[in-house]
């Protein structure tokens, strides 16, 4: 009897990962509606290679100690779409800010340059928003990212910045061959949108620099210029794939040019930021992460010399914007990785707080912790 | 934000046994899902770190290392420590939450709302301690949310409830502040001198403006995966705006720059 009343209550849990039976007990924890997907696999198993270490390693290194090497931050949990949102929102915005100027300082003559650019901001934005939404663990919930406007918050910041570009520059796209009243609505969104796309360009490196990603932390001064010059190179390259009047098309050429430049001397002083940690900027010196970042220079060099040098040939143009689109594209994504490759590492962070650039840097004081007579407040004020 | 009459934890974990009674009580309490089973070679630790389903995670170090008061026969030292959210003065979590999901409770503690996180994932890269994560197939931030069931109910937190030997205390943040003093004063009393407190308030860790849930450590941080220095992200951010907009305005002047000086015939 007790035997059959087990086998039914089995068989009222089945499926059920926290077996609780409904007959006898309520799911109504906390977290009682925490979803758990039926595809179970990974998480059978072991996130990480086991077995191939010992207490004996861990010993030696005592001085510089981590808790079974396993990370202390957590990594990002951004997927691919991301880093490619940082482009198109990126170029959205600097088309935008682009489009803006041309119409208000030759609206006549560079119309086709102005109503391309009004495009380019809208597709560019909804573009954007569709690649964050499908990174959304709720994208169904993606609405609530306007719930509130918290300044505290880039992201908050940026998902305003990204639904004002969006809305003014499809408004302004689709009144561009508009006259009178609606033609001049046109336009002052038009400038309203040159004026959001100028943060909206760049947000995005503060937005990665305020996370406890050692290597994102340290470069929060560079990144903001590198991810800005790199959204101009890309808008450029964008726009130059397209043939446009021999005017328009030296603007774009100049507009995208000023961009590869600053984003190289961006990514020289990123370098030099990082690398004042040893641990935080490996990363970048070795490895895949090296690998697509130095690539990426390359190709930015490459477009750049393409631009630069006298001559205008329409395959060679097209060439620039290809290189150019590449190297945008594989900035964005290099960087990506190497926040994620410095997450995963819990040296860089206890280096760079050890080094006083944890919060002593920013309080004063150093908040390290640690046994009396460990040495680590000294080694601290030492180096900071 | 909250000081007077936050509540919190003052986990001493130099009387901890590392039974796990309070990982248990937390998954049984809020009904947390398992997170897969399998073995880590990690001494006795399983769950390795805290995440979406693991509210508590207590973590195992066992090395050869003499330590006073923790060490075994044969020269080992074991040191077990009950790890949970913090739930900072100042929240990385909070305060890169953009739908307001992340609030701060009338107890001072930091609390996700379910039903309006969208996932985005920004809080787990705030958080200086790794304490927050997405749990797959759910798509949401999850975290200890310190009991605030119980807490309105007025019971305290599952964990300190389960606790053995008291290693977790629960109460005002206050009397546990004075609390760990006091315990502190005695361990070293006795020549456990190694002994220090963590993150106990904003003078010994200004990066989070101190932690309602503090601990008593006996090695660096670090041996304990906790970070030496950590700072909510927020505090440093300043620059990285001011160079947006050096950068935001460098861009117009190169657009005015651009169109102004652009050629009908290009150069040649």
């Amino acid at each position: 009897m007790s035997d059959r009343g087990s086998v039914a209550a089995e068989a009222r849990t089945a499926g059920e990962p926290r077996h609780v039976d409904p007959e006898v007990g309520l799911l109504v924890g906390e977290a009682a509606q925490q979803r758990v997907p039926a595809e179970r696999a990974e998480e059978g198993a072991p996130p990480y290679a086991v077995w191939d270490r010992s207490v004996a390693r861990e010993e030696r290194a005592a001085a510089d100690t981590t808790y079974y090497d396993r990370p202390v931050i957590k990594e990002p949990v951004w997927i691919w779409t991301v880093p490619l949102y940082f482009h198109a929102g990126g170029a959205a915005g600097a088309a935008a800010v682009l489009g803006a100027v041309a119409q208000g300082v030759e609206r006549r003559r560079l119309g086709r340059l102005v109503t391309r650019c009004r495009w380019m901001g809208a597709v560019g934005s909804a573009l954007g928003s569709g690649l964050l939404i499908s990174d959304l663990g709720r994208p169904e919930r993606f609405l609530n990212m306007l719930r509130v406007f918290r300044p505290t918050s880039p992201m908050s910041v940026g998902s305003w910045l990204l639904a004002g570009v969006g809305a003014l520059s499809g408004a302004s796209a689709v009144l561009a061959s508009s006259d009178g009243l609606l033609g001049r609505a046109g336009d002052a969104a038009a400038y309203g949108a040159g004026l959001l796309g100028m943060p909206l360009a760049g947000y995005t490196a503060v937005l990665i620099s305020q996370t406890a990603v050692p290597a994102w932390q340290e470069a929060r001064r560079s990144l903001p210029v590198v991810f800005m010059g790199s959204a101009m190179a890309a808008a450029a390259s964008l726009l130059a794939l397209a043939p446009l009047g021999p005017r328009e098309e030296d603007a774009v050429r100049r507009f995208g040019m000023v961009g590869q430049i600053a984003s190289l001397a961006g990514m020289l002083a990123v370098e030099r930021e990082v690398s004042r940690i040893e641990r935080v900027g490996a990363p970048l010196r070795r490895g895949p992460v090296a690998a697509l970042w130095n690539a990426a220079r390359a190709a930015e060099v490459a477009a750049l010399l393409l631009s630069g040098f006298p001559g205008r040939s329409r395959p060679r143009r097209t060439a620039a914007a290809l290189l150019g689109t590449a190297a945008a594209l594989g900035l964005r994504f290099a960087v990506f990785l190497l926040g994620r490759a410095s997450a995963r590492d819990p040296r860089a962070t206890f280096h760079q707080q050890r080094a006083g650039r944890g919060a002593a840097e920013v309080t004063g004081t150093a908040g390290v912790a640690s046994p009396a007579g460990d040495g680590g407040e000294a080694a601290t004020s030492a180096e900071g | 934000m909250i000081a007077m009459g936050a509540k919190g934890f003052f986990t001493d974990t130099t009387v901890c046994i590392g039974c796990k009674a309070c990982e248990v009580a937390c998954k049984e309490w809020n009904q947390l899902p398992d997170d897969g089973m399998f073995f880590t070679a990690m001494s006795y630790d399983n769950t390795v770190s805290l995440g979406a389903s693991t509210w508590r995670h207590v973590a195992f170090i066992e090395r050869p290392v003499p330590l006073g008061g923790q060490t075994t026969a044969h020269g080992i030292s074991w040191l077990f420590m009950s790890d949970v959210c913090k739930h900072c003065q100042r929240a990385g979590c909070l305060e890169n939450c953009p739908t307001g999901a992340i609030v701060r409770t009338e107890f001072g503690s930091v609390y996700v709302q379910p039903d309006v996180c969208n996932g985005c994932g920004y809080c787990i890269a705030g958080c200086p301690f790794g304490v927050i994560d997405r749990r797959a197939g759910d798509g949401r931030a999850w975290k200890c949310t310190l009991c605030y069931d119980r807490l309105r109910g007025g019971l305290e937190p599952a964990c300190a409830k389960a606790c053995p030997t008291d290693s977790i205390r629960f109460g005002d943040v206050d009397e546990l502040r004075a609390t760990a003093r006091a315990r502190l004063e005695q361990l070293h009393a006795r020549g456990v001198t190694e002994a220090y407190l963590y993150g106990e308030d904003a003078a010994r860790q200004p990066g989070t403006e101190g932690l309602n849930a503090f601990f008593l450590l006996v090695d660096r941080p670090e041996a304990y995966n906790l970070p030496p220095d950590p700072v909510v992200p927020t505090r440093k951010i300043a620059p990285a705006w001011l160079s947006l907009a050096a950068a935001a305005l460098g861009m117009a002047a190169a657009a005015v720059g651009a169109v102004a000086s652009s050629q009908e015939r290009g150069h040649s």
